[in-house]
């Protein structure tokens, strides 16, 4: 990874170049955050206030988490590519700029997908956080790998012709060594556990050699 | 000076470069002509290294940083014309004031102080190339790689493009793909396609 103030530079106004346009044009934060809703509401409406086990609410969080972010990360580079921006982009900014941009837009934006829909999600199943810290520690480990991920697979499946479908089958296997252990400490926040520091280890390592991966295989596609 | 050594591109079964060496050098507007299809805009992108060759090697400068004009090249239409340059040339490591974004303006016929806050999907074709052309010139780049810059330009256009590109010439590397006799007028070398 080549880190230099200019490449910061470039990354901060790739960020801020896609905030904007996302901000004017909504209709990715609509489809994540509509998408969480329905699928949260829904949820909530099917179990009728039933016991629902923790285990099985933390795994709850992290499918509406997953879909909804596959929902807006695809179009991550793709609506670049319709709109005949991506070459242009491409010759002026350096190609980990680009990528590391990308993949801070899409951490922020799945950041605020999650601060919308957690409260949501907590009070429609009338979960009692017991462990705060270890709930937010795991979402943001959690949403950096999703982040890596899916930036990568959204820059590789913009030249493929079935891109909508491609994309959360290449995510999924990619991001399901994240799942499991964000799961059992999702499990672990609702119920007062102190957190198993292997698997935020896990997960952790698992970020670093996502954007390490990244890094590397961007500059060949 | 831009160097290709031994350089072929197939689409498919058809071979567009074969074996090609050449050495393109500054300080003039070089012109890529040929029949549609010929190559023009691959040759530009092969120089730029916008397109990796099959074989061979291109080699450009080092350190030497290239603009672009091209159809192909779209800016970004949600944005302003001024947050459309401020973008481009904060990539480049520049930071454009209100005075430069509207000197640039300017010098493409380009009113931004009326249409600087205008977004770019409300600008017609030509306002369009001229913001394109705003950018390149934003960023000062080394190499110029120019595919039909004044395709949709009126006169005053045309003839604004044609001397920033006589202005710029002796210190960059420009490559000009056309067929149009203005713009074959402009250069000082013709490399005609296929080669």
């Amino acid at each position: 990874m080549r880190l230099s103030s200019f490449l910061f530079e470039q990354v901060a106004a790739i960020l801020r170049k896609d905030f904007l346009i996302g901000l004017r044009r909504r209709a990715t934060f609509a489809a994540m955050m509509m998408f969480a809703l329905t699928a949260v509401a829904s949820l909530s409406l099917s179990t009728g206030g039933a016991f629902v086990e923790p285990k099985f609410l933390a795994a709850l969080l992290w499918v509406v988490i997953f879909f909804a972010a596959s929902a807006g990360i695809a179009g991550t580079f793709d609506d670049e590519a319709q709109a005949g921006t991506l070459p242009t982009l491409k010759l002026y900014a350096d190609a980990q700029a680009i990528l590391f941009g990308k993949m801070l837009y899409v951490f922020l934006s799945l950041t605020m997908l999650t601060i919308f829909i957690l409260p949501i999600f907590l009070i429609l199943f009338d979960v009692a956080v017991e462990n705060f810290p270890l709930l937010s520690l795991t979402i943001l480990l959690g949403l950096i790998g999703i982040a890596a991920a899916g930036t990568l697979t959204a820059a590789i499946t913009t030249s493929a012709t079935v891109k909508g479908g491609l994309f959360p089958i290449l995510l999924f296997p990619i991001t399901l060594p994240i799942f499991l252990p964000a799961i059992a400490l999702t499990e672990q926040s609702f119920t007062g556990g102190a957190g198993d520091a292997s698997s935020l280890i896990v997960v952790a390592a698992f970020d670093a050699i996502l954007i390490l991966a990244s890094s590397i295989l961007y500059d060949y596609l | 000076m831009i160097a290709f050594d031994d350089v072929n591109l197939s689409f498919g079964r058809r071979a567009l470069f074969s074996n090609v060496t050449l050495t393109l050098r500054g300080g003039r507007v070089i012109g890529i002509t040929g029949a549609n299809g010929a190559g023009k805009s691959t040759f530009l992108k092969l120089a730029g290294k916008i397109l990796r060759p099959d074989g061979g090697e291109v080699r450009l400068p080092e350190g030497k940083t290239i603009a672009a004009l091209s159809p192909e090249m779209k800016i970004y239409d949600t944005l302003t014309a001024r947050e459309n340059l401020s973008f481009f040339a904060r990539l480049r490591g520049k930071t454009l004031t209100a005075e430069e974004i509207i000197g640039l303006g300017e010098r493409v016929g380009l009113d931004l102080e009326t249409f600087g806050d205008v977004r770019a999907e409300n600008f017609s074709t030509g306002m369009r190339q001229r913001l394109k052309f705003a950018i390149l010139l934003s960023v000062d780049a080394d190499i110029w790689l120019l595919d039909e810059p004044t395709a949709n330009l009126d006169d005053d256009g045309r003839k604004k493009i044609f001397h920033e590109v006589r202005g710029a010439k002796a210190n960059k590397i420009i490559l000009l793909a056309t067929n149009d006799k203005a713009e074959v007028a402009l250069c000082d070398e013709i490399i005609k396609l296929p080669l």
